[in-house]
């Protein structure tokens, strides 16, 4: 059964040691900077300056946040189980009279709201600049936009939970934790791009369909790429065009079961460990 | 009330704790002794429900415990681990709350705990606090909810004597108060020699005995010693006289005789001395510490 109450309180704590931490204020400036700095130099390498029409901004923060987003996620969470472990609350809250779910979804929880006030905040302010200076039509496609960075960052952290549980040495996590991230922002991309070359283009639309929802990132790019009307997305320094089966609602679904998927096999295996 | 019924663990194949057995009663305060490595943290752990045995069992009330009695059963102890650092964004007092939820409160009395800790510290940031400060939180955070039972696993780890003395008499005001049952662990002997009902020594992950002090030192046959202040003219016929009855050993130490005797000539020595009362001032009879009790049965 499970408790709310222990839940919000987790999540509380959580959340409250993110913003005395001011890891929230640091994400959200360093968001609200980047995406600024995006939309306003984005053209720069043409010699040009200035904000430009969301369509032409959004790829390119698109490109920053399939690269950022998933190290900050990665890195928040992966070290959640061996951080309380190390100061000896771990045990506290096993002995406490709550279930393993409650302790899971409590962490879960207040990480989730973590990043997502300093990702609406970072976003959310660099956006109201981008809407300012390229007008109210501009806003729909932003507001999209930051749902999906969300989205794609709550994936993330629930990878980064099931890092935690699988290992159990500081090192461990890391080495893993970049490793994921280099190879589902960058390596699984190029091979895919290579196995694209190899096939010539042979691979058929279901078995493409297929790969690419198995990498969050290129899920979370054709669903920017989609809300521009676009039918063409970067697969790493490729434009591909992406199948027809690929559509939001169904890109959606899948983002949601890799939200819900990990934190499953994490449940599991979290239970396993100190249940056996 | 609480039994453990041939616990043992296993870790990744190797054997940390070995079909132990034993009884807690209710208001009884057991204590735990071994050296690092025994098995004394992972005993507790299991009984704390924190981890589960790989055979065996832990009963309450006579009753064993399913996966949804242990959730009840847990808010029923009150556990302090070794070392805890806590969060050092939150104060105490928000840490206090945090774990006062978890256990199902929606409020605790903050009198019961300013003996140990004071409001203005709770009110600070944990981060700014001593390890002394931090092992007073770890107790009151124990001790949220009024719990039945007390496990405590090295309680004075890092503490300095007075820290330690006054952490002893925390606990033994607590139980003035109403019969809490304890369970607390310690590699330092001298400290929980007299504070504790009963003694279970571990030792590579099994139960070498259990029971109180004189029945342990009596069940291991240990000697015991006898401090004896002669009269000076008759100092040498003391000795003497001990030593042709079989003492294991005589000494001086300032102007007493310390004798070493064998257990099982401990009536025949002392009714020796009762008729020689003319040949002393003073006489008292040493039982081996727990210490002598630890090494006598390693």
């Amino acid at each position: 059964m499970v408790s709310i109450d222990a839940i919000t309180a987790i999540a509380n704590k959580e959340l409250t040691d993110r913003l005395r931490s001011r890891w929230v204020l640091v994400i959200a400036i360093t968001f609200a900077l980047f995406t600024l700095a995006i939309s306003y130099f984005g053209s720069a390498p043409s010699g040009m300056a200035g904000f430009r029409r969301l369509d032409a901004t959004l790829a390119s923060l698109t490109s920053l946040v399939t690269y950022f987003i998933p190290i900050l996620a990665l890195t928040l969470g992966a070290g959640i189980i061996i951080d309380e472990r190390d100061r000896g609350t771990l045990d506290l809250f096993l002995s406490s009279p709550i279930s393993f779910i409650d302790f899971l979804l409590g962490k879960f929880a207040g990480l989730v709201a973590a990043f997502t006030v300093s990702t609406i905040a970072g976003l959310g302010i660099s956006g109201i600049i981008i809407i300012i200076n390229t007008g109210i039509g501009a806003m729909k496609g932003y507001l999209i936009f930051m749902v999906n960075s969300i989205l794609f960052g709550l994936t993330f952290l629930s990878l980064s939970f099931l890092i935690s549980v699988i290992f159990e040495e500081r090192s461990r996590v890391i080495a893993f934790t970049i490793f994921l991230w280099l190879f589902l922002a960058i390596l699984y991309d190029l091979g895919l791009v290579g196995l694209l070359i190899v096939t010539k283009g042979g691979l058929g639309d279901l078995l493409f369909s297929i790969l690419l929802l198995m990498n969050p990132v290129d899920i979370y790019r054709i669903l920017n790429f989609l809300s521009l009307g676009e039918s063409t997305v970067f697969l790493g320094l490729a434009s591909v065009e992406f199948p027809g089966l690929m559509k939001a609602p169904l890109l959606w679904a899948i983002s949601f079961v890799w939200v819900v998927l990990p934190m499953m096999a994490s449940y599991y295996l979290f239970r396993r460990r100190y249940l056996k | 009330m609480l039994r453990v019924e041939d616990v043992s663990k296993n870790y990744n194949g190797i054997r940390a704790l070995n079909s132990i057995s034993f009884t807690i009663k209710k208001g009884e305060t057991l204590g735990l002794v071994g050296p690092n490595g025994s098995g004394k943290s992972t005993l507790l752990k299991i009984i704390a429900g924190i981890l589960r045995p790989s055979s065996g069992r832990v009963l309450m009330d006579d009753k064993e415990l399913s996966e949804k009695d242990w959730i009840a059963y847990k808010g029923r102890i009150g556990y302090m681990p070794e070392r805890v650092s806590f969060y050092d964004n939150l104060t105490g007092k928000e840490t206090l709350r945090l774990f006062a939820r978890l256990k199902g409160l929606k409020s605790f009395d903050l009198k019961i705990l300013s003996g140990i800790i004071s409001e203005e510290i709770l009110n600070r940031r944990v981060g700014g606090y001593s390890k002394g400060m931090k092992q007073r939180l770890n107790l009151c955070q124990a001790l949220l909810g009024d719990p039945d039972i007390l496990i405590l696993d090295e309680p004075t780890s890092g503490l300095d004597p007075v820290g330690t003395k006054e952490f002893y008499d925390i606990i033994a005001s607590l139980k003035e108060k109403r019969p809490i049952t304890i369970i607390l662990s310690s590699h330092v002997l001298a400290e929980i020699e007299e504070r504790v009902d009963r003694v279970a020594i571990i030792k590579d992950g099994s139960l070498k005995a259990i029971g109180g002090l004189s029945e342990l030192y009596t069940g291991l046959n240990l000697p015991f010693k006898l401090s004896i202040l002669p009269v000076s003219s008759l100092n040498g016929s003391l000795v003497d006289i001990l030593k042709n009855e079989g003492a294991v050993e005589v000494t001086r130490r300032d102007n007493y005789i310390i004798a070493t005797i064998a257990r099982e000539d401990k009536m025949k020595i002392l009714s020796l001395l009762m008729q020689k009362r003319d040949y002393f001032v003073d006489l008292t009879v040493i039982e081996p510490s727990l210490e002598e009790v630890f090494f006598g049965i390693h």
